[in-house]
């Protein structure tokens, strides 16, 4: 057995790399999520984790802390996205986890723990836009260090590369305009295009994850979407 | 017309959200429709760009999220499974196996009569005396009479400083004989005692036996699961089998503690009635990849075949 589950631990491992590095490529293809989905180390990675979460429901917190593992980079990318700030990323982060702490022993394997875990996340982030779009008139701008006002957005575009100033000024504009163009999406629609387009999930899932059905999802996104290529048509 | 559905259905073509059919349809009007194509790359293009600059966490931010979740989990407590304190004590137990009679000094003492007389049960149970052992002459005047061969074990021997007055704290083996119905508190823990800790497998397969009688209450069935995972006897193993099959469509815990057998018990019997056992639940995603993992690698080729039946019995739905 504990080869078996050293096997499984390394499947996982891989699975996740290789997620991770696509997301990160900026190469997506379509198709590419849905295949995954059916793979036997994703199925693999849910034995793995019913070992955990029992653990972890027992008292075990080593245990929670590596299932932690297998999910915190997605939810502080989720996170960090739609509240731009990585102050309050961190904060729903923390509330996240914590929360799932707390309530796993209601968890009673009916969807998977990845479900559950992005609906608390999920949850978490609504109620963290509806604020802000409350706050949006009276929220105070950010002002950087040449007296201009910046979205926080704009605070974490891509400004890696020194060597290419004058690229480094069009991705912070483009940035800028991004950042501007999903602040006019409702927080559904804003959260239905991040969990579609920038988590590669399903819709059927992300009808699961906030509630609703695959079809709203769906209306959802087309919206969202028509919304968002008018507005950068409109920039340009 | 035909344009029309085509626009709708673009982006969940680009999003690869389309159904098989419609796709096709998709694909073949788009060879054919110089817009709708034009259409096609706007929306690729649309696409590509929201999958620019997009800020991503820092290992910075990670490392220090997760050292701050650490921190309060420290601090924080899960809330409510404490009822699983009540077997702690047979993690420990498993560790003083070879001396029952320290081990079971743990339970409480209370046993009283029971109401009339269904089932027998035999327990053995120490007493934990304290005698007082003065002068040098005879240490045993004093009562209770100590019989050599009923001590378990000296626990401590403790000497009053400028006294010949010695105290020594010893375990004996007390045989006792406690009589119950079924649902009787004191025979059920004996019961679920019985089941975890002793070293007689025949002894332990009889108070399986009996408990599989009453697995309603969830100590019954975490005690099945135990033995079922734990057990060194497959016999005993099997029994448990038998006491949870009725639970295994409604209890989660069960049917994972059983598709936990499937994967690891190294008996193949064992392995089988487990396989049986989960029949009906074979849409089930999770039985659904264990079944997968079985057909490939148990060594049981009878196992295999029928692990892999039961696949074809249910299409994948994902």
């Amino acid at each position: 057995m504990p080869a078996d589950s050293c096997a499984l631990a390394i499947a996982v491992g891989e699975n996740y790399r290789q997620r991770r590095a696509e997301q990160h490529s900026g190469i997506r293809n379509p198709t590419l999520y849905g295949n995954q989905r059916g793979s036997l180390a994703a199925h693999s990675n849910r034995i793995d984790d019913t070992s955990l979460i029992r653990e972890a429901q027992q008292g075990n917190r080593a245990a929670f802390e590596v299932l932690v593992r297998h999910y915190d980079q997605s939810v502080l990318r989720l996170a960090l996205h739609l509240t731009g700030s990585e102050t309050d990323a961190q904060d729903v982060y923390q509330e996240a986890f914590l929360k799932a702490y707390k309530n796993l022993g209601s968890f009673r394997f009916e969807c998977s723990f990845y479900t559950w875990i992005y609906r608390i996340v999920t949850n978490l982030c609504l109620d963290h836009l509806r604020k802000r779009n409350v706050r949006k008139e009276d929220a105070p701008v950010a002002v950087d260090a040449s007296g201009e006002e910046y979205s926080r957005i704009e605070q974490f575009a891509d400004v890696r590369s020194g060597a290419n100033p004058e690229r480094d000024l069009m991705r912070r504009e483009l940035g800028k305009k991004i950042g501007a163009a999903l602040d006019i999406l409702t927080p559904r629609e804003r959260m239905v295009f991040e969990l579609k387009h920038y988590h590669g999930l399903k819709l059927r899932t992300v009808g699961e994850m906030l509630n609703t059905t695959e079809e709203t999802a769906k209306n959802t996104l087309f919206r969202a979407t028509q919304k968002l290529r008018g507005v950068l048509a409109e920039m340009r | 017309m035909k344009c029309d559905w085509v626009r709708q259905n673009i982006l969940f073509y680009v999003y690869n959200e389309i159904e098989d059919d419609a796709r096709y349809e998709v694909e073949q009007h788009l060879a054919r429709c110089p817009e709708c194509a034009t259409e096609l790359k706007a929306t690729r293009k649309f696409h590509a760009v929201f999958s620019e600059t997009v800020a991503e966490p820092t290992p910075n931010l990670l490392a220090s999220s997760r050292m701050r979740l650490q921190e309060a989990l420290e601090t924080a407590h899960t809330g409510g499974f404490w009822q699983r304190l009540i077997f702690e004590p047979a993690a420990w137990l498993r560790q003083v196996r070879m001396a029952p009679a320290l081990a079971a000094a743990i339970f409480i003492v209370g046993f009283g009569g029971g109401i009339g007389a269904t089932y027998n049960f035999l327990a053995s149970r120490p007493a934990i005396t304290e005698a007082n052992i003065g002068g040098t002459t005879d240490p045993l005047t004093h009562s209770p009479s100590v019989d050599a061969s009923s001590i378990a074990g000296i626990r401590s021997v403790t000497q009053e400083p400028g006294s010949n007055q010695v105290t020594i704290k010893y375990d004996t083996v007390l045989t006792k004989e406690e009589q119950g119905p079924l649902n009787d508190q004191n025979i059920q823990q004996l019961l679920l005692y019985a089941a975890r800790n002793n070293y007689n497998s025949g002894v332990r397969m009889d108070s399986v036996d009996v408990l599989t009688q009453a697995p309603n209450d969830t100590r019954v069935r975490e005690a099945l699961l135990y033995a079922l995972q734990n057990d060194t006897n497959p016999g005993v193993r099997l029994k448990a089998l038998d006491g949870l099959s009725s639970f295994v469509q409604q209890d989660p815990q069960v049917r994972d503690g059983i598709l936990r057998a499937l994967i690891s018990d190294t008996n193949s019997g064992v392995r089988l009635q487990a396989l049986r056992l989960v029949e009906p639940l074979k849409a089930d995603s999770n039985v659904r990849s264990v079944l997968t993992r079985l057909s490939q690698t148990d060594q049981n080729p009878s196992i295999r075949s029928q692990a892999r039946t039961m696949l074809a019995q249910m299409p994948e739905m994902d």
